[in-house]
């Protein structure tokens, strides 16, 4: 519990909107995990061939180093089903729910994403004894909108030239942003500010979620400097959506709209075709005057090395260059990002 | 042989599947050329749909069976590398899509005919992507249909799916797929131009019904003979061909000749290997490539497999009676995967058949797109079952190249001989 006595929900996933979990009294704690530390054996085992960020996550929950009051794991990809899955099975005393948003905007889909909000501003409400009404609501929103705010203003630090923020210290105020009360966070990114060396090559990333600013260290220490991102912890990362209060007079309404906000988007690489990943590759990369599109995937987060062939053709067209390292292992990330920003780096400088 | 009798020749009925399989698959080149429009779909995708709009379909995971039985995995997976793809995900599911890439010389039965419809459920991180693939081929369209997570994922599940599948998968999770099988029904007749007509669809319900009641009765003697009468190598076409021709009397009668051989073979006290000793379950996907490794230790162990899941999911997970043919279609493929990969469902399941079959040991094939694999493998430990887990790919020889070793060792070691 916060000292004020809200419950803290850990979240695994992009497809909680902060919003309804505030307005039903909970405070939203994105978990992402670490690009370094051991593999913990049993967890391995347990999840079986998985993206080392969620064992290494789940040994987090079952060792006791993850300090929520429930925990709330998204259906966005495979390795958060299993995840969930065993869970279930092995913390049966672990306030645990599954989020599970479909992909498409059918009215089927419509309908079954609204029951999946239904049900989640549910178990938020059992668990702070607060239910989500129209003013809390209407509060939230506005909390979420001035986050918006913020978070659209550290885009344009990043995105100047040069950059007035670099690439790690906007991940982790992002990361940080997912964990903390909204005047908090929007301090935290307003006070995301760096001075980035003129010459550094631009660069944005895409390819697996970085669940820590390591990888982004590791490039800007070799002459790059990240200046957006397409992955699911930076800048994809789905914060600031509000329900408009006008909209939203009960809980009804807003979880309308957050329906409406959610088919709008575009998912991760685990939900979306690859076509939509391409092209908002192609977007991001453009809007930040991007030299090189980059990127490491991780051996089992499969649908990011999918989407190579459509963003190197969609990239291409518009004469960014892909750089990638996919497959890459627990253990050699670290060494993978430095390669990857020492072919970077040469290749600026031959060009 | 050592002081055993020969194996008893192969079963009728699993010769008169493949041979059904093969004519209709060569036939399917002339069809497709006529004008009939072919559809490929995923194994968890409502065929009955397609079969209802007299569509013919060839189910993606089969031929994936058929590719890699016939060796051409390699070539296939290849394939899908030289388009930039990656070839080490999804292997079994993406096998079909390198092999259109083969020359027809070089692919399995002269290859597949260009599918007009290419539909599955979004399962896993990469379906969708794979089909996303296929939707770019020329002439095919794709049409994904959402895949829930499962959740709920009761145990006990197979006395209630038949009738109250509501309370296994879940009212809402089967509102979504109904909704999206009407989807695709309407994406269909318009392609089509033709009408679904709803009575025939739920005569192909009750066929497919009637076609798992013969598997359960089949399962059920099988579970109960001892020693085992028909080798699973037999079992497993007799099933599964029958198993893609679903909702059809050829199928039901299909699935009434094995029930009816497998009584004939009990009945004669026919023997797989009358020095039966070690009762050897296989949990996880087929090893096409090599069929002949589930004979291979009953000279030196007296160890004979006498489970796989084809027959016991066709007993158990396919039937679902219900007034809507829509609705109940939607409740037999919202969670069919799960039943076989998600704790405690899947687990208590295999507890169950294990026991039921008087299973000495386990062989598991954990490959990496099925998730679960440590839960059930420690639910039948705790039970005494000895588990050999593998970690591997069926469609990947790679990856399973000292199987055989490693049952043996695992058998020498572990599995006592029945008393």
């Amino acid at each position: 519990m916060t000292p004020g006595g809200r419950p803290v929900i850990g979240i695994v996933g992009g497809d909680v909107p902060a919003q309804l979990v505030r307005a039903a009294g909970g405070l939203p704690s994105r978990l992402t995990g670490s690009w370094t530390g051991a593999l913990d054996a049993g967890a391995a085992d347990l999840l079986g061939a998985a993206d080392a960020v969620v064992v290494r996550l789940l040994a987090d929950v079952r060792d006791g180093r993850v300090r929520c009051d429930g925990l709330v794991v998204c259906a966005d990809s495979q390795a958060h089903v299993r995840l969930f899955s065993v869970l279930r099975s092995t913390a049966p005393t672990l306030p645990l729910h599954l989020l599970d948003k479909p992909r498409t905007s059918s009215p089927a889909a419509r309908r079954f994403a609204r029951f999946q909000l239904r049900r989640l501003a549910s178990f938020v409400s059992g668990l702070s004894g607060r239910e989500p009404d129209a003013a809390a609501l209407a509060v939230a929103a506005r909390d979420e909108r001035e986050l918006a705010a913020a978070l659209e203003r550290l885009r344009d630090r990043r995105i100047a030239v040069p950059p007035r923020c670099s690439g790690s210290i906007a991940l982790e105020a992002c990361l940080e942003a997912g964990r903390l009360d909204p005047a908090a966070a929007i301090a935290r990114l307003d006070a995301a500010r760096s001075d980035v060396p003129a010459a550094a090559v631009r660069v944005h990333l895409t390819g697996s979620d970085h669940p820590d600013a390591t990888l982004y260290r590791v490039l800007e220490e070799h002459g790059c400097v990240v200046v957006s991102e397409d992955h699911g912890t930076g800048d994809g990362a789905w914060l600031g959506a509000a329900a408009d209060a006008a909209d939203a007079a009960d809980l009804d309404e807003a979880i309308d709209r957050l329906v409406e906000l959610h088919a709008a988007r575009v998912g991760g690489s685990a939900t979306a075709s690859s076509a939509q990943r391409a092209e908002l590759t192609l977007q991001a990369a453009l809007r930040s005057s991007a030299q090189v599109v980059a990127g490491v995937v991780r051996e089992l987060d499969e649908a990011p090395a999918w989407d190579v062939p459509d963003q190197s053709a969609r990239l291409g067209e518009a004469g960014i260059p892909l750089r990638m390292r996919t497959r890459v292992r627990a253990g050699e990330e670290v060494a993978a990002a430095r390669a990857l920003a020492g072919e970077i780096v040469r290749e600026a400088a031959s060009a | 042989m050592t002081g055993n009798e020969a194996a008893p020749e192969r079963l009728a009925s699993a010769a008169a599947a493949t041979a059904y399989q093969r004519e209709w698959f060569h036939a399917l080149p002339a069809r497709v050329a006529a004008g009939e429009p072919l559809a490929l779909a995923n194994a968890d995708a409502p065929h009955e749909v397609l079969r209802a709009l007299n569509v013919p379909y060839v189910v993606n995971q089969w031929w994936s069976s058929i590719i890699s039985a016939k060796r051409a995995g390699a070539a296939s997976l290849a394939a899908v590398a030289a388009r930039g793809l990656p070839d080490y995900s999804r292997q079994y599911d993406v096998l079909p899509l390198g092999a259109q890439e083969l020359p027809a010389g070089e692919a399995p039965w002269g290859g597949l005919p260009e599918p007009r419809f290419a539909i599955a459920e979004r399962g896993g991180d990469v379906t969708h992507k794979i089909y996303e693939q296929w939707g770019r081929r020329s002439g095919t369209e794709t049409f994904l249909l959402s895949r829930t997570a499962p959740d709920p994922a009761p145990e006990g599940w197979w006395d209630l799916v038949p009738h109250r599948w509501e309370e296994v998968f879940g009212a809402e999770r089967i509102d979504l797929l109904q909704g999206e099988i009407e989807e695709l029904v309407q994406w269909l007749e318009v392609r089509l131009d033709r009408r679904l007509d709803r009575d025939r669809l739920a005569r192909v319900m009750a066929l497919a019904n009637e076609q798992a009641e013969w598997n359960r009765r089949t399962r059920d003697l099988l579970a109960a003979a001892r020693p085992l009468p028909v080798p699973v190598t037999d079992i497993i076409p007799s099933v599964m061909v029958p198993q893609w021709h679903r909702g059809t009397t050829w199928a039901v009668d299909a699935a009434r000749r094995l029930h009816d051989d497998v009584a004939r073979r009990i009945d004669e006290g026919a023997a797989v290997w009358p020095g039966e000793r070690r009762r050897m379950m296989w949990i996880g996907r087929g090893l096409w490539s090599d069929l002949d490794m589930y004979r291979s230790f009953q000279e030196d162990f007296g160890a004979v497999f006498v489970w796989s899941m084809y027959l016991a999911i066709a007993a158990d997970g396919y039937v679902r009676y219900g007034d809507d043919p829509v609705r109940a279609l939607a409740a037999r493929f919202v969670g069919l995967t799960d039943l076989l990969y998600v704790p405690p469902m899947s687990s208590s399941w295999y507890v169950k058949e294990a026991l039921a079959h008087g299973v000495d040991g386990v062989v598991h094939l954990v490959a990496d797109d099925t998730p679960g694999g440590a839960l059930i493998s420690a639910a039948l430990e705790e039970r005494g079952i000895p588990v050999l887990e593998i970690r591997g790919s069926n469609a990947d020889g790679r990856s399973t190249a000292d199987l055989r070793q490693r049952i043996a060792g695992f058998l020498r070691d572990r599995v006592a001989p029945s008393t």
